[in-house]
């Protein structure tokens, strides 16, 4: 369980997220919807420990961490999906790979979790070996996601998974987040512009506007009710 | 012909030392995008220590593990201590900051080790190998000085590519936000790729050192032609930094050969000029233009 409370993050003396809180449950998808500009990546920047908050907290079961460096917090259990992927593109996709589970003591741990990666998205197996720089959009996509799961994280925060993605690929990869979430018990925050993709997987939604939360409802609620989809959403 | 030959293996023997400098700027490049002006200082000031240890009575062996094992750590240290505070500002402050390194030890080291020139000694005869009646035209510490900084290159190879600490510190010199966010301590890579640089910057200086002698700016040239030598490289790529390197100490053994050796530097200066003109981002770099 992740739980955001009053977060208050500033850039200078702009206010990028003013008292935010969020409560994120095991085994759910909490989207976080919003323009751009909400302040919907300075969100996960921060619970990644990227960013400072000026207040607030952010706990991780019994653990706050806010005040801890991101190595920290990757160590803890929280794995983050950046903006654009975030792979590292002069290193190959099994060094990509190994990069997510580097931290962790046990080599054979490691080693079986990145066979679950390969297992996770197929297509990487057979490109194990390409320079991450000559993947497509949705093989990068996977990449991250797959190289994310392989520190066991407890919660995954996903920067705009849909970003470039073709529809039918970004279903596939979303369906098998959905499985991965029940089955590990993932918390998942899922930060979207698509706000369509997002509520179709998603369990809960919240929408941010410059920074505040401005709605909160269930997923099912939100994509259902037209008025507040179009107030809200825009569509 | 005769002549070419002597020249030939001079230049390789003197590209390998300036190979060994050139390497250690651009894995400092590569992992800080910063210019370690002060790793000419650095290597003068463990050849010192070295010098001290073998005059008071110690194997050169142990001289040159020492030498070696200090220059990592006073390169653990430069970045710790003086670099780390500045990371975040534009990179020009690490640069002055590496200017007042050298500075600050070619001071310091005439106050510690004594002014005047010093000889250092060689582990293995400096003196042309003869084969039957055959003049060979190589001696032992140059066949020494060309094998250890191969293996020191093997050796670095291996750990970058073949290790997870390895990968590690090449993930941490390409990304160091992503690195982070995956639990990549990237303060301690940093540290690390510094002290290893330096440690190649300190063989440098053992190797340089019998031929160059002992003092303050002993090493001024030497790592003139090696940043000559990884400019010419693209100071991106470490093969490139070695070939640029050996390619720089054949021209000025050239020079110096058939042209007179006052105007060896020069003849440095002149090739950095032309590839510079020619082909500025470096003969090895593929990619974005490196920014002035």
């Amino acid at each position: 369980m992740l739980e955001i409370s009053d977060l208050t993050v500033a850039y200078g003396g702009v206010i990028a997220l003013d008292k935010v809180s969020i409560s994120v449950p095991e085994g759910s998808i909490t989207a976080v919807l919003g323009a751009n500009g909400a302040g919907k990546t300075t969100l996960v920047r921060t619970i990644s420990g990227l960013v400072k908050p000026r207040q607030g907290s952010v706990m991780l079961g019994d653990q706050q961490l806010v005040g801890r460096s991101p190595e920290a917090i990757a160590r803890l259990g929280v794995g983050h999906v950046p903006e654009g992927h975030g792979i590292v593109s002069e290193l190959t996709v099994d060094e990509n790979l190994r990069l997510g589970g580097l931290w962790r003591r046990d080599r054979a741990d490691q080693r079986v979790a990145i066979e679950e990666a390969y297992e996770l998205f197929p297509p990487l197996r057979v490109r194990r070996s390409v320079h991450a720089s000559n993947l497509s959009g949705g093989e990068r996509q996977m990449l991250s996601i797959g190289r994310a799961m392989v520190a066991s994280p407890a919660v995954l925060l996903l920067d705009e998974p849909s970003l470039g993605l073709a529809g039918g690929l970004l279903a596939q990869i979303m369906q098998r987040l959905v499985a991965l979430v029940t089955e590990r018990n993932l918390s998942v925050l899922l930060i979207e512009q698509n706000a369509r993709s997002a509520l179709s997987v998603a369990d809960r939604a919240v929408v941010l506007s410059l920074g505040r939360v401005e709605l909160r409802d269930s997923a099912g609620r939100l994509a259902g009710d037209d008025a507040l989809r179009h107030a809200y959403l825009g569509f | 012909m005769h002549l070419f030959v002597i020249y030939t293996v001079t230049g390789i023997t003197n590209g390998m030392v300036y190979a060994a400098v050139a390497l250690a700027l651009v894995m400092i490049w590569r992992a800080t995008r910063i210019i370690n002006y002060a790793q000419g200082a650095m290597a003068m000031f463990t050849t010192y220590i070295a010098l001290v240890v073998i005059r008071h009575g110690a194997p050169y062996w142990l001289g040159f593990v020492v030498a070696l094992a200090t220059g990592m750590v006073l390169g653990a240290v430069v970045e710790r201590v003086l670099v780390r505070p500045v990371e975040s500002r534009p990179p020009l402050n690490a640069v002055i900051l590496s200017l007042g390194v050298l500075i600050l030890l070619e001071a310091v080291a005439p106050m510690l080790f004594g002014g005047q020139t010093q000889s250092f000694p060689v582990p293995v005869s400096n003196i042309d190998l003869v084969a039957g009646t055959t003049q060979l035209d190589i001696s032992p510490f140059d066949l020494f000085t060309i094998g250890a900084v191969l293996i020191a290159m093997l050796l670095l190879f291996l750990i970058f590519q073949r290790t997870t600490l390895g990968l590690r510190m090449r993930a941490a010199a390409f990304n160091p936000e992503i690195s982070r966010i995956l639990g990549i301590r990237v303060g301690r890579m940093l540290t690390l790729g510094w002290g290893l640089a330096a440690l190649l910057g300190a063989l440098a200086g053992m190797l340089a050192a019998p031929a160059v002698y002992v003092y303050p700016s002993n090493m001024d040239e030497v790592l003139v032609f090696g940043f000559t030598g990884a400019i010419i490289g693209g100071l991106e790529s470490p093969v490139g930094a070695v070939i640029g390197a050996v390619g720089v100490g054949l021209a000025l053994s050239y020079v110096s050969g058939y042209v007179g050796a006052d105007l060896a530097p020069l003849g440095g200066f002149a090739i950095l000029i032309v590839v510079l003109m020619l082909r500025p981002q470096g003969l090895f770099s593929f990619g974005r233009q490196r920014q002035v």
